[in-house]
């Protein structure tokens, strides 16, 4: 493969971000056009933000990778990230846009009153956010060493740094057309080479393409066990990544939220067609893979194996162009996320420039993890950050809006209990204490089958044991996370 | 013995369990006495009804209209034979006979009037068939403030009474604070609008409506719509709900504000607009950015200046908005802004700066006020910064 | 005497009477029948399909479903919640503003 086209397609992608991201903006309006400057985000723009940040390293390269070691099996990491989305829709969009919350602390100091359950829910959504930033880093070191050779950790340093510069220096101001146009160009950057891949595969006379039943060490028993485990995890999970709680800010209202959702659902429904097709070929056109590990890397090397020549190049660095375009958003978009909470939470005055320190704090300890902690497939990791979430956000969110009885001390509990105890067990796979054979490791790798009934079931029994603690505020919160904006702008309109 | 026995004693176990509870509950809870009432809880409805007969006059502050109207109703409640009520200055009814005695009760009532204590005294009279020998004062006091007195008369010394003058004192008082509230609560309205009046200077409804009038007959389309666009802005303005708006709002006014002055400046005045949609749900203090703009367009077009740009922007800093107000005028010395934001301008230009910089530390804390650059001659940079989510902020 | 002032239930739910909380309540209990009733859906076939795949045992048939079929009834659910939750608010909104059904 020419490395100098790949190189090219990446540096593009990356210039491109940076100035979509820095001049969006700058083309000044006058007030005669000031209808057009003050329009609310419409949802189908928001959705296609919330989809470009969403589909990260894990969905470009993870998807394929997986399907092309462990059979289709593992489609349901795909049906999983987006029915996460229909889980929010009806349980969570509308009322939490009502809430006013930027972020996940937000809600909980919003809704529960207290300044502990504010400080405990930053504390997890740092520590998920910077699970899922991992993979990132490391999808991109991966991307960059079968492009270019170069070193593992020369990608991950470059995606932090370019994240780092354009957030601290204010560079992702038009957040919103930035993620757009990722969207886009990752949805191009698979649906060309696939459609030639197709047609290649035609042009070779459709040979079968056979799963064997082959399954890796790392889920190699109790595989029903570990597909309800994945299945929980990425339904209920989606609600509480950092991310995906802030995109809804933008949103000017709890009717667009949910409308919002339905296209967001729509839209990666139509990218997710995509991975499984380089998955399949995969299987068929570099079956080396299967055993040789670095099965991420499928997406990026099938378009010159199939192809070859000068299409097949162009082809390719298309594809390492969109491939690094999911690094980026992605990356950018939860550091911007876990950034807001540190400066709120944990640095102890406020400032623009506290901002870019948190910024910097934000990636450079997913950085060092990434480059510490051994490769763990990418689709894989991303799954932990999701059992996280699905155990301790998911019972605080659905509780939060449709509970009146929940008390601080129950959030406590169940944040504790079901948070703590995922992140727990995804600490001791990540370090490879319990190694696969057997329910020890199945348990631990796959937590959110048990964690999110624990989670949900401690922030239950405790709020209805500490009833005295019912935050006096709650009807209010209530009325208005539900009350439809028909009834609360008409009137003084 | 058979199953069907044990069966028969279970079954009569259950019912002779199921009978008694159902005796103790009736027996636990007590027989009333009579359907139709007892004489003592007749005299109750009396006393409650001939008390709520009384209490309208009363909403409306201690005045002789109120009193007189008042004053049967508040003696039979207490069955004296005489009843005064007075303010601090004078008798404002007598009820009753006996009403010579009215002449010398302010002197006797001096004493309530100054300690807020109740009092007794003989009431000393020259004609011996004069039933009324004795009398208790109580003040009627709102606020710890003395407001007036209840004198109750009787033909000699009487604990119930006074006991009794006391407690009903102590209902009349409760009315008159009532009275109070629905004053104060008038007043806050009232000095609501005023301030949100004080906002939008008369000058600029004046000159505005002159822009308008100057329209009528050259462009009578443009008449009509700069007449909505006033008509809308000053309904936001003088809304009377919530402290709060989100910037889609506020700026919606902003830019209203602007056409209208465009109308009368024409040319001279040319704005921009930088606004990230993303921070336009951002909800913050009503009415705190069009000072600022209205600052800006004063300081613009200040002087012998020929034209005057102004830039606002409204950006997206990660868990903050920041809204910029930049124009190229006159600028201000630094020292003199320095004194306004410290309140010691007087009542000149700078109260509208001092307004937006206070409210916005009350809201969000004191790392959150204006921040102003500007030098003579310079311009005026203000930046405002406003947190995405703050407990207790919700835009409506 | 001043006549009563008339409460309209719009104040009452703003003020938090224990009548606007019963109106506030009787919306959130339709809405999360909504919701439940499409989260019931998605739970009772995405629950049951790992057992049927594992009693098929057949690739194609877990391709089929899982590439391609599973995405257009997602969306299709998706978009009846939104329509049922949205009808319900509207029926709300006339509900507390006294308006007749159209």
């Amino acid at each position: 493969m020419s490395r100098t086209y790949a190189v090219t397609a990446v540096a593009v992608v990356v210039l491109a971000t940076v100035l979509v991201g820095g001049f969006g903006l700058r083309i000044s309006r006058t007030t005669s056009d000031f209808y057009v400057a003050s329009r609310t985000v419409r949802p189908r723009l928001n959705a296609a933000a919330i989809s470009g940040e969403y589909l990260s390293a894990a969905s470009f390269l993870g998807i394929a990778g997986l399907v092309l070691v462990h059979g289709p099996d593992m489609l349901w990491y795909p049906v999983g990230y987006t029915a996460g989305y229909l889980v929010l829709l009806v349980f969570v969009a509308a009322p939490l846009r009502r809430s006013g919350a930027y972020t996940l602390p937000d809600f909980a100091e919003g809704r529960l009153e207290s300044r502990q359950v504010r400080r405990l829910v930053s504390v997890l959504v740092v520590g998920a956010g910077w699970l899922y930033l991992v993979p990132q880093l490391q999808g991109a070191g991966l991307t960059l060493k079968i492009l270019t050779g170069a070193p593992g950790w020369l990608g991950d340093v470059l995606v932090a740094s370019v994240v780092v510069l354009a957030v601290a220096a204010g560079g992702m101001r038009s957040i919103t057309f930035v993620q757009v146009f990722q969207y886009w160009l990752k949805l191009t950057a698979l649906l060309v080479p696939a459609i030639f891949l197709v047609l290649a595969w035609q042009g070779d006379g459709s040979p079968r393409i056979t799963f064997d039943e082959h399954l890796s060490a790392f889920r190699a028993d109790h595989p029903l066990y570990a597909t309800y485990g994945l299945i929980i995890a990425t339904f209920l999970g989606t609600m509480g990544l950092p991310h995906v709680v802030v995109r809804f800010y933008t949103s000017p209202n709890g009717r667009d939220a949910r409308r919002t959702t339905v296209a967001v659902l729509a839209l990666i429904g139509v990218f997710y067609l995509l991975p499984p097709v380089y998955g399949a070929l995969g299987r068929l056109y570099a079956p080396e893979l299967i055993h040789g590990g670095d099965a991420d890397a499928a997406v990026l090397l099938l378009p010159g194996r199939v192809i070859g020549g000068l299409g097949g190049d162009l082809l390719g660095a298309l594809v390492a162009g969109g491939a690094f375009a999911a690094f980026l958003s992605t990356a950018s978009g939860l550091t911007m996320a876990v950034a807001g909470v540190i400066t709120q939470d944990v640095l102890p005055s406020r400032g623009v420039r506290h901002f870019r320190l948190a910024t910097v704090l934000a990636i450079s300890v997913p950085l060092a993890g990434s480059l510490m902690v051994s490769r763990v497939p990418v689709a894989d990791s991303v799954g932990m950050a999701f059992a996280v979430s699905a155990s301790s956000f998911c019972p605080l969110l659905v509780l939060g809006i449709w509970w009146r009885r929940l008390t601080p001390p129950g959030a406590v509990a169940g944040l504790l209990l079901g948070g703590g105890s995922a992140l727990l067990s995804v600490a001791i796979t990540v370090s490879g204490a319990v190694r696969p054979p057997g329910w020890p490791h199945a348990l631990l790798a796959w937590p959110a089958v048990w964690s999110v009934p624990v989670g949900f079931l401690a922030m239950i029994l405790v709020s209805l044991a500490t009833q005295s603690r019912i935050p006096p505020g709650t009807n209010a919160a209530m009325t208005r996370f539900h009350l439809p904006e028909a009834l609360t702008t008409g009137r003084h309109r | 013995m058979t199953g069907a026995g044990y069966a028969v004693i279970v079954v009569l176990a259950l019912l002779l369990f199921g009978g008694g509870l159902l005796l103790g509950r009736r027996t636990a809870r007590p027989l009333r006495t009579s359907d139709v009432g007892t004489p003592v809880e007749h005299a109750t409805f009396e006393t409650l009804h001939t008390a709520s007969l009384a209490a309208p006059p009363l909403r409306a502050g201690l005045t002789e209209d109120s009193a007189r109207r008042s004053a049967r109703r508040l003696r039979s409640l207490l069955g004296t034979e005489a009843l005064c009520l007075t303010d601090r200055d004078g008798v404002l009814v007598w009820d009753g006979e006996g009403d010579h005695h009215g002449r010398h009760v302010m002197e006797q009532v001096a004493g309530v009037l100054e300690t807020g204590r109740d009092t007794a005294f003989r009431s000393d009279c020259d004609d011996l068939d004069c039933p009324l020998k004795w009398a208790v004062a109580v003040p009627l006091t709102v606020d710890h403030r003395v407001l007036g007195t209840l004198v109750a008369y009787a033909p000699r010394e009487s604990a119930v009474l006074a006991r009794a003058a006391g407690e009903v004192a102590r209902w009349v008082c409760v009315q008159l604070e009532l009275a109070e509230l629905d004053r104060s609560r008038t007043q806050l309205i009232e000095a609501e609008i005023r301030a949100l009046r004080a906002q939008i200077s008369p000058h600029f409804i004046f000159n505005s409506l002159a822009a308008i009038a100057s329209f009528v007959r050259t462009d009578p389309e443009q008449a009509r719509e700069l007449l909505l666009e006033f008509a809308d802005f000053t309904r936001y303005s003088f809304r009377s709900h919530g402290d709060f708006t989100t910037l889609a709002d506020e700026l919606h006014s902003i830019d209203q504000y602007l056409a209208l002055v465009r109308a009368r400046f024409g040319e001279r005045l040319s704005v921009t607009l930088q606004v990230a949609p993303e921070v336009l749900p951002v909800a913050l203090p009503f009415l705190c950015l069009q000072p600022l703009v209205e600052n800006a367009v004063k300081h613009g077009l200040e002087g012998a200046v020929t034209s005057s740009r102004i830039t606002i922007s409204a950006l997206d800093a990660g868990s903050e908005a920041e809204v910029v107000i930049e124009d190229d005028g006159t600028g201000m010395d630094p020292q003199r802004l320095r004194h306004i934001l410290r309140g010691e301008g007087g009542r000149s230009t700078g109260i509208g700066l001092l307004n937006v910089d206070e409210r916005l530390r009350q809201v969000y804390g004191d790392e959150y006020g204006l921040v102003i650059e500007t030098g003579i001659g310079a311009g005026m940079r203000i930046t405002v910064r406003l947190p995405k989510y703050r407990a207790g902020v919700h835009g409506s | 005497m001043r006549p009563l002032p008339r409460y309209r239930t719009q104040s009452e739910i703003d003020e938090q009477t224990a009548l606007g909380g019963a109106y506030v309540r009787s919306l959130m209990r339709g809405q999360l029948r909504a919701g439940l009733t499409a989260f019931a859906v998605l739970a009772a076939v995405v629950g049951t399909l790992p057992l049927v795949f594992e009693a098929l045992h057949s690739s194609a048939v877990v391709w089929a479903v899982l590439g391609f079929a599973a995405y257009p009834p997602l969306t299709l659910l998706a978009w009846w919640y939104v329509r049922r939750a949205e009808r319900n608010e509207r029926d709300f909104a006339r509900l507390v503003e006294g308006r007749p059904a159209p």
